[in-house]
């Protein structure tokens, strides 16, 4: 999948579109070319496996969807982070610090 | 953690039943995204055709996309869930046979409870259509040494009370003892209405106010004369009549309506469906209750006044009865007769409910019964399918069908039929319910207000799902259990003929056996009761009796006028060509007491001891009334034209309270105290029963010419004929006319028909549980078809062999049937314990027979028997008829 840069490990790309979603709302494309930019290229986001992420989020209570009008006055679906999907983004932060930081701790001893 | 589950279901029914929109949306979606990928590369100088590939290559392929998303969205188990619905659908239809009977077993199941819970739940369970229902209470008097029957109350016990009790907001009295009303109208639209009497609290105890201007206030409980028996002249009109005569106008409010020659001015009208919680929507107008202390008024022993209360919030029926209690204590501390007075407030519910109360439970119990049996037969039914089945079950799951996946298959299956049997069920509810309309719906209160509504749905619903869990789990677990090796190396039973199933089944079948039987044996004894009703005799002639009231108003008839009116009114329609005799009665007999008032032998071998007091029916008659209703004079003389209002009060009396009163000795020219007035015994008459079920009560007759000045009686004036009591209507009115053209007769109807209203909650409660026993004996009969059909199928091949050894098709047919009466017997047996059980629940029900009557034991035995019988022939015949030779290749 990813011609270049790293692959995600399983479960973070949730945690990256809440993390990306939790400045404001935006469309999908947004979202894939925010985590992009920000990883500074090294993250590839596999396009493919973005929008069923999105969908599952939103069943899930965490983001909620709408309709309305792009940067280019195109219709486009924008997502935008619920009270829910913060507290759940929180968590999953805090999971994740604790996890590389232990994985980091064996990696350093072992 | 909720809101994530509700979140998850509203999506997942939005992805399901939605599923067009967000495939549509999804298209969208993805397009801007290919769109704006393929502008960014553009950007960086991609050319446009190569642009869109990598777009496309980016995205993972749109189709794939897709697909993974519909996995994200949910709609993959629904998928599944379509397909087992779709293969169930096509196995039922595989069966019709075993689908409809299903289906049918349900629809009677379902539809009976639903259509009777409705009956039970807008007459049982609704609250009364007043706000906070729970707060209303009935405020009875009873005494400490009578307390036979609870009394209604005194206005002088209604006056101490106001006020009195901090547990009870408001307090109402209201006069809903004489059928009070009023001729409204003029000439051919002269008509009579039903009014209400009530204090001026009445509507803030129930807490419904006029729609338009006010209630009555405490000062317009006092008339401008007092011998007027309503307050001051005016009126609270119900939605209806303010329509009619109104035409609806705002502006009727300070206008005047003329009720009986007398203008009452309008001064509120209440909101449409507004009804008198005690008398029901019959009332057309509500008028001031006189409370100005008169000689009638302030007999503090003469009980004649309703009372209703709305307790403050958190306060009990007892802690009200307690506070009144002290009330009545202070009050007839000075009264020596009525030191043991007591008050009793019971919830107003219960009281209006009443007697159809239990026959509604009863009927909830009986149509649980019969669900449960359906849900038994459907059980059985289904565990003959799993049996039948067990060989496809086998194949499955050697095939690597998972056991969850067979249970699942089973239970949607069960679903299948419970949303078909709840939708037929539905129809047959709402069928049940017009019937059940059709049949009580003058004699049960509140029942006119019975509708399919939501609780009724969800029950109903609720239902449908529990029997589908019920029927449904039993064949999943034996599936579960079955082992396929075994059942594929066709060894002899098909896995499923081992004792224990056997045993299941047949335990099945008996208790549908017992469960008709108790239904049987209960509809038997309500039918032996109410024959036995129906022929007891009431003590008077109600064939070929016309009836009808009569009432004249106040204004232009003064008491002399009205006993003068009376006996001119006898004498003219007593001359009518066929007509035997003609009098008049305050209330008719055999409907309900009426006027029980305490009565006191003031002579004789008892008097001054406590036993010269008994509680008797007071009535109101003209001379000619014990002829008219032929009613026999036994001692002494019927009233005449001698008894009028000069001369001392005369009494007859009925033998029940001659025998009562004067024991040993000649009631004639005894003395009675009764209604505040001390009369002289003139004569005895045989003893009248006071309601259908044939209860005879003590009665005391009052001459009308001497109580005439006591109040304005509405009388019910008693025709007797030769002929056809109905067709006297126009002679009787053309009399009327001739006398006075302006008033009313009222409800004219032959006396049979009025005192059978009474019977006529008895008859709906029967009608029903014939049907229902009914239904259960079908149910319990195919039942058994159904439990014998399956053994003879098992043991097709052991009737085979055992044919082929010699044995004769009769021993065969033997075999079948003693297996049969097995059943059949221990059902009946299990079936007795339980009417035994029950027989204390129907004993309120029953009247002059046991509720262990033998005849309905022995007839619910008999049928049961010969049914069950004729059943088991039908599948006995087949095994007689096994060919051993199909049965041995």
């Amino acid at each position: 999948m990813g011609q270049e840069g790293l692959d995600l490990p399983q479960g973070t790309l949730d945690l990256l579109i809440l993390k990306a979603l939790s400045l404001g709302p935006m469309h999908g494309w947004a979202v894939s070319e925010r985590l992009h930019q920000v990883s500074q290229a090294t993250l590839q986001v596999p396009q493919g496996s973005l929008y069923p992420a999105l969908h599952r989020l939103e069943r899930r209570g965490w983001v909620a969807a709408r309709w309305g009008a792009s940067e280019n006055n195109r219709r486009a679906k924008f997502y935008e982070l619920t009270r829910l999907g913060r507290r759940q983004l929180e968590a999953e932060a805090e999971n994740w610090r604790q996890l590389t930081a232990a994985v980091a701790l064996v990696l350093r001893m072992a | 953690m909720l809101r994530a589950l509700l979140s998850e279901l509203r999506y997942r029914l939005r992805a399901v039943f939605r599923r067009g929109p967000l495939e549509r949306d999804l298209d969208e979606e993805l397009r801007f995204h290919l769109e704006r990928e393929a502008e960014k590369l553009r950007r960086e100088g991609v050319g446009e055709a190569e642009a869109m590939r990598r777009a496309r290559v980016a995205l993972g392929g749109v189709e794939a996309t897709k697909e993974a998303d519909r996995d994200a969205r949910g709609v993959a188990a629904f998928d599944a869930l379509l397909r087992d619905v779709r293969y169930a659908w096509r196995g039922l239809r595989a069966r019709p046979g075993f689908a409809a009977a299903v289906v049918l077993t349900l629809a009677l199941g379902i539809g009976g409870t639903t259509a009777v819970f409705s009956a039970v739940d807008a007459v049982l369970l609704k609250p009364l259509p007043y706000p906070s229902p729970g707060q209303l209470v009935r405020i009875y008097a009873a005494s400490v040494k009578h307390r036979t029957e609870e009394m209604v109350s005194t206005p002088v016990h209604f006056l101490a009370y106001r006020g009195a009790a901090p547990a009870l907001q408001s307090i109402a009295a209201l006069n809903t003892y004489s059928e009070t009303g009023a001729d409204i109208g003029s000439g051919d639209g002269v008509r009579r209405i039903r009014t209400l009497e009530v204090s001026a609290d009445y509507f803030d105890v129930l807490r419904v106010h006029p729609v338009l201007g006010r209630a009555f206030e405490r000062a317009e409980e006092h008339g401008p004369n007092s011998d007027m028996a309503v307050g001051a002249p005016v009126v609270v009109l119900s939605h209806r009549l303010w329509e009619e005569q109104f035409h609806g106008d705002p502006g009727a409010v300070g206008r005047t309506l003329s009720m009986s020659g007398v203008p009452f001015t309008v001064v509120g009208v209440m909101p449409a469906g507004f009804g008198d919680p005690l008398t029901g929507r019959g009332v057309e107008a509500w008028v001031p209750l006189s409370l100005t202390t008169g000689l009638d008024m302030s007999n503090i022993q003469n009980h004649w006044l309703s009372l209703i209360g709305r307790l403050r919030p958190g306060a009990t029926p007892s802690e009200a009865q307690a506070e009144l209690d002290v009330a009545t204590e202070r009050l007839t501390a000075p009264y020596p007769d009525s030191r043991d007075d007591r008050t009793y407030v019971v919830p107003l519910k219960p009281d209006v409910v009443g007697s159809a109360a239990r026959a509604l439970e009863l009927m909830l119990g009986a149509v649980a019964l019969v669900l449960l049996l359906a849900c038994v037969n459907v059980a059985g039914l289904q565990l003959v399918r799993a049996s039948e089945r067990a060989g496809e079950f086998a194949v499955r799951t050697a095939l690597g069908a998972g056991r969850r996946r067979l249970v699942r298959q089973l239970l949607t299956e069960s679903f299948l039929l419970a949303a078909l049997g709840a939708v037929a069920g539905l129809a047959v509810a709402r069928l049940g319910m017009a019937a059940l309309l059709a049949l009580g719906a003058s004699s049960v209160p509140r029942l006119a207000g019975l509708r399919l509504d939501g609780t009724v749905l969800a029950f109903a619903v609720a239902v449908a799902v529990a029997s589908a869990v019920v029927f449904g789990l039993a064949p999943a677990w034996r599936a579960a259990r079955t082992e396929a090796a075994e059942v594929l190396r066709g060894t002899g039973r098909a896995g499923t003929g081992d004792a224990r199933s056997g045993w299941l089944r047949s335990a099945l079948v008996t208790s549908q056996v017992a469960l008709a039987f108790v239904l049987l044996a209960g509809a038997g004894i309500l039918l032996a009761s109410f024959r036995a009703v129906a022929s007891m005799p009431l003590g008077f002639r109600s064939e070929g009796t016309l009836t009808f009231q009569l009432h004249l108003p106040e204004a232009r008839y003064d008491s002399l006028a009205r006993a003068r009116f009376w006996e001119e009114f006898d004498r003219r329609v007593g001359a009518i060509p066929g007509v035997t005799a003609a009098g008049g009665v305050s209330w008719l007999p055999a409907t309900g007491a009426y006027h029980t008032w305490g009565v006191e032998a003031r002579t004789g071998p008892l008097a001054g001891t406590r036993q010269a007091w008994a509680q008797a029916d007071n009535r109101i008659v003209t001379p000619d009334y014990f002829r008219a209703a032929g009613i026999g004079v036994l001692e002494g003389r019927p009233f005449d034209a001698s008894d009028v209002m000069e001369v001392p009060d005369r009494v007859v009396i009925s033998e029940a309270l001659a025998k009562r009163l004067f024991p040993g000795a000649d009631p004639l020219g005894q003395q009675v105290y009764t209604g505040g007035r001390t009369g002289t015994v003139v004569g005895v008459v045989s003893d009248v029963a006071v309601d259908v079920e044939g209860d005879l009560v003590p009665y005391v007759y009052h001459a009308h010419a001497q109580w005439a000045g006591d109040r304005n009686w509405p009388l019910f004036d008693v025709v007797s004929t030769a002929g056809d009591p109905e067709a006297l209507v126009p002679a009787v009115r053309a009399v009327l006319a001739g006398m006075d053209p302006l008033l009313v007769m009222d409800h004219p109807a032959p006396l049979a028909a009025v005192v059978g209203r009474g019977t006529a909650q008895r008859r709906f409660t029967l009608v029903l549980l014939v049907t229902f026993a009914a239904t259960a004996l079908i149910l319990a009969v195919l039942g058994i078809v159904g439990v014998l059909s399956y053994v003879v199928r098992l043991r097709s091949q052991e009737f085979g062999i055992r044919m082929a050894l010699g044995a004769s098709p009769a021993e065969v047919l033997g075999a079948v049937l003693r297996h049969g009466a097995v059943v059949i017997g221990s059902g009946i047996a299990v079936g007795l314990l339980g009417a035994v059980a029950l027989s204390r629940v129907i004993a309120s029900m029953v009247f002059h027979v046991s509720p262990l009557d033998p005849r309905a034991l022995v007839g619910a035995t008999v049928l049961i028997g010969v049914a069950g019988g004729l059943a088991a022939l039908l599948p006995a015949g087949r095994a007689a008829r096994v060919d051993p030779r199909s049965v041995l290749e």
